[in-house]
């Protein structure tokens, strides 16, 4: 294989400046003057290079409220999918019941759903009880939404490790529920945290659910407020990037610390089934 | 081990008690949803103050989409776009995945790299094509000037083939490393001797990719081949603000169709009529998915 090494370099750049240069862009453009970023040709640094695009899309762009709602809104179902899909997924792994397969199957089936298919009578339905723009009224569907990946990934997970510990208890007399929690939730954090990571992402970047339920400024998460910033003729480009980069470091930061677990998760999900 | 019907089906209780509150969470919120769409599909809607109303009104909403020449369009772009965007994946993915393999030096840190289009915000990253793309003050058109491959700007979101192409590219630019990290794991799970092997018989590289990696890692890439058509049929968030289905209707996928057939016009028994040609499209790709699932499972690729 040694031969290869050019060759593979070259492209490794290649790849590299693929997928770094538009992302490189926007980070500089969040840098830049009003002026700057209108300005033809376009200048490769940020010169004059300034803040001031960080600190206007906080202070007076209600950038910092959809923040906090995305936060609260991924937490939330995040944690909710955690305590669901671990239970849900303990089941499926360890317990004789029947028709598990055709569960899985469903699970499977339900993961890819567009969300186009069910986005109508969910309206319909937050309309009715009054959750229209309200923090359930998201929570609730991404838990539902993001419940039959996780549970895959940690029945996955839960079929790793090993049975001793939990027979010994059972033995002892111990409930499957104190089983579970004081056994098997320890053992199983690796699995956690992919189901944990993929959750969080897919409710961070969500917009068609949030578009359409959470539509008013109080209430809008990310990526709805960054959509509905450029609805005017001239786009703010400058504060856009600025609101965008504070946005992708928590998940990027998250997503590079797990990184393992994310491709492990991105493997089993589509590798293993 | 424990024997007895009694203690099985105690067992299994036990089972239904773990899995009960998140199967009620995923049938309630996305089973019944999907399924209520299809009945919705067949009424006529009507939004009243708090609530709505429904007529049946049998088969008119279908016949009224298949009357409508933007809704066999939006069907007929998505399926091209989903095909297209994901061959090209397929493609760039495997060359990245090659790539990846046979680097030594800066191969973790090439990968995170890798993960941060996979992890963005589609919203963000259509506004950060769209200032790429501007036909005025666009950086994309500032280098092809510079290089003397055009002459004048090109507005690359202002004409139909142009936006599709420009959006496609877009699309292939995030979703490509998804399949990149698949095919990589796939590469991987080969053990090395069998490459050794075909290297001491002489073999050369493209040779041992064509006749042993591809061979061995293809139902990897099948599987990440449906998933990723499954979810480009769903395509939304890149046109709606990317170039908002336009110009004209040219970038209109099903999705956006549906958006604006139930929340712009606020038709909702049309726009569960397109809803539920979504679900048709995803439920026999899905018999394909799962039948080469079992495929897999039976050779024991799993």
């Amino acid at each position: 294989m040694k031969r290869d090494t050019a060759l593979v370099r070259v492209g490794a750049l290649l790849l590299a400046l693929f997928v770094a240069a538009p992302l490189y862009w926007m980070l500089v453009t969040s840098f830049k003057t009003p002026s700057a970023v209108g300005q033809t040709p376009p200048a490769w640094f940020p010169h004059p290079f300034t803040w001031m695009n960080y600190r206007t899309s906080f202070t007076y762009l209600d950038f910092q409220r959809y923040f906090m709602n995305s936060v609260i809104i991924a937490v939330s179902s995040t944690l909710a999918v955690l305590v669901l899909g671990s239970g849900a997924g303990y089941a499926l792994a360890r317990f004789p019941v029947r028709g598990r397969m055709g569960i899985m199957t469903a699970l499977l089936v339900v993961s890819v759903f567009p969300e186009i298919a069910v986005i109508s009578p969910l309206y319909l339905l937050m309309r009715l009880v009054g959750w229209l723009n309200s923090y359930q009224g998201l929570i609730i569907p991404y838990t539902a939404f993001n419940l039959p990946f996780a549970i895959w990934i940690l029945r996955n997970y839960f079929l790793s490790i090993p049975r001793e510990m939990e027979e010994v208890a059972e033995i002892d007399g111990a409930n499957p529920l104190r089983t579970f929690l004081s056994i098997i939730i320890p053992q199983a954090t690796p699995g956690l945290f992919t189901a944990a990571v993929f959750t969080f992402t897919a409710t961070w970047t969500e917009f068609l659910m949030a578009l359409t339920i959470n539509s008013i400024t109080p209430y809008r998460t990310i990526p709805v407020g960054i959509a509905l910033f450029g609805a005017q003729y001239t786009v703010p480009y400058g504060n856009l990037f600025a609101a965008s980069m504070v946005s992708i470091v928590p998940i990027a930061v998250l997503v590079l610390i797990f990184r393992n677990a994310v491709v492990s998760g991105l493997t089993q999900g589509a590798v293993k089934g | 081990m424990r024997a007895g019907t009694g203690s099985a089906v105690r067992r299994a209780r036990t089972g239904w008690r773990f899995m009960a509150p998140a199967l009620t969470v995923v049938v309630a919120v996305t089973i019944f949803p999907i399924v209520y769409s299809i009945y919705m599909s067949f009424n006529r809607i009507q939004l009243t103050l708090h609530g709505f109303h429904f007529q049946w009104v049998g088969l008119s909403n279908y016949r009224l989409l298949m009357a409508s020449g933007l809704y066999r369009y939006a069907m007929e772009f998505t399926i091209v776009y989903a095909v297209i965007t994901v061959l090209a994946e397929l493609i760039l993915g495997t060359l990245a995945a090659l790539i990846l393999q046979r680097l030594r030096r800066g191969r973790s840190g090439l990968l995170a790299l890798l993960l941060l289009p996979w992890s963005l915000i589609t919203v963000i990253s259509a506004e950060m094509w769209g200032y790429i793309y501007n036909g005025v003050y666009g950086v994309l058109d500032a280098i092809l000037l510079s290089l003397h491959i055009i002459r004048t700007p090109v507005v690359w979101l202002g004409f139909p083939q142009l936006a599709i192409a420009s959006t496609m590219f877009a699309d292939v630019w995030k979703t490509m490393p998804f399949v990149a990290i698949l095919v990589l794991a796939g590469l991987e799970m080969i053990p090395v001797e069998v490459i050794e092997a075909s290297y001491m018989d002489g073999a050369g590289s493209w040779q041992i990719f064509w006749r042993v990696q591809l061979p061995l890692i293809r139902s990897t890439m099948s599987l990440a081949v449906l998933f990723r058509i499954l979810q480009a049929f769903g395509l939304f968030d890149l046109p709606f603000v990317l170039t908002g289905g336009g110009p004209g209707t040219a970038t209109e996928s099903i999705a956006v169709l549906g958006y604006q057939v139930m929340f712009q016009d606020l038709s909702f028994g049309p726009g569960a009529a397109v809803a539920a040609s979504t679900t048709a499209l995803v439920l026999i790709m899905a018999m394909v998915f799962l039948w080469v699932f079992r495929g897999m499972a039976e050779e024991g690729m799993a």
